[in-house]
């Protein structure tokens, strides 16, 4: 868990000293990125906890998402129409199941014995 | 030496991207300042949009009314001018008055030049028309100009340069209530002069706007006079 955190403060890092800004126009795109990225970060977690993380598959569903949807934002754009809504609220729902899945392996795994079975909310 | 995981690594990365991205944002949030959310510019350029044009609308109604205001005054000015010069026919209340020679028999010993109309009694008339708010005067159907004299030739009266016979139809636009009064007081002009010697004089009011006063037919020529800035014609 060590590493991710040390390189979330050198992307602070780099972006508090990066010299150049997000332009205005750009702010959808820049939504976009940050739920892509938070999704493949949940999923990625998710993923590890269950066993099946892949980093090449984990990379390119990154970037295959982050292009689908920055995709959608430029069409919306042109036509004037919020289609980007559908990317974000697709990986928000996709960030609350990875969140409720990551947090039901954590609690198997340290408080719960399974004499206790399974809690059901998701 | 720990050993990196594959999974450490990718979360890592898309966890840098994440904070770069963040903290990009922030930064431009900042500085753009808490006025203006960064959400509400599409929001906030559209309507910029919208209104500029709006203005470039309004500023066009502006300069055409502006126009049209120009052109209105224009008008009214002339129109008005053109009223003051006599140039345009008038119509309005006022007094139609008619006056002639006395019709009185005369004693041997009465001189009867004191008994007709001379070109004066009408002169002095008119004056005094003028001189009680009259707008436009009118002689046998002749408006009397800005210029306009009377004179005698032999025994007809010239106004300008037509000849006028009796009886003298004088059509006047004005408050028919105050000439009347003005022409009427007592001592005054009509008084002295007109009733005095029992020469035939009438008045009609005309409380309707039924007297008409043709327009000015007399020269407007301007041979000897120019146009002089005022400062200049005071001197």
């Amino acid at each position: 868990m060590l590493i991710p955190i040390i390189c979330a403060v050198i992307g602070v890092l780099v972006g508090i000293f990066l010299p150049f800004d997000i332009p205005i126009n750009f702010v959808q795109y820049t939504a976009i990125a940050i739920l892509t990225a938070l999704d493949a970060i949940f999923g990625g977690i998710r993923a590890q906890l269950e066993r099946k993380f892949n980093f090449y598959r984990f990379i390119s569903s990154f970037f295959t998402n982050a292009a689908l949807a920055a995709l959608l934002a430029y069409l919306g754009n042109l036509l004037g129409v919020d289609i980007y809504m559908g990317a974000v609220v697709a990986f928000s729902i996709r960030l609350f199941q990875n969140l409720s899945i990551i947090r039901e392996e954590l609690f198997d795994r340290f408080w719960w014995s399974h004499a206790n079975g399974r809690s059901k909310d998701v | 030496m720990y050993k990196v995981k594959s999974w450490q690594t990718g979360i890592g990365l898309v966890a840098m991207v994440l904070s770069i991205i963040v903290v990009l944002q922030l930064r431009t949030e900042l500085k753009i300042g808490a006025t203006l959310p960064t959400r509400r510019v599409g929001e906030l350029s559209q309507m910029f949009k919208n209104q500029s044009l709006q203005l470039k609308k309004y500023e066009l109604e502006i300069s055409d009314l502006r126009n049209q205001l120009n052109n209105y005054d224009r008008d009214r000015e002339i129109t008005r001018l053109k009223m003051a010069a006599g140039l345009v026919p008038l119509a309005g209340k006022g007094l139609r008055i008619t006056l002639s020679d006395s019709e009185k028999k005369l004693k041997d010993y009465e001189d009867p030049t004191f008994y007709i109309v001379h070109y004066s009694t009408l002169e002095l008339l008119v004056n005094e028309l003028w001189a009680a708010g009259a707008e436009a005067v009118a002689v046998n159907g002749y408006r009397v100009g800005n210029t306009s004299g009377f004179s005698c030739a032999g025994t007809t009266i010239l106004i300008d340069t037509k000849r006028l016979a009796p009886p003298y139809l004088i059509d006047v636009i004005g408050d028919p209530r105050n000439l009347k009064n003005a022409l009427m007081m007592r001592g005054g002009f009509v008084d002295t002069e007109i009733l005095a010697f029992d020469l035939k004089f009438e008045i009609q009011e005309e409380n309707e706007e039924t007297i008409t006063v043709p327009a000015y037919k007399g020269s407007i020529s301007f041979e000897y006079a120019k146009p002089a800035e005022e400062e200049e014609a005071k001197k």
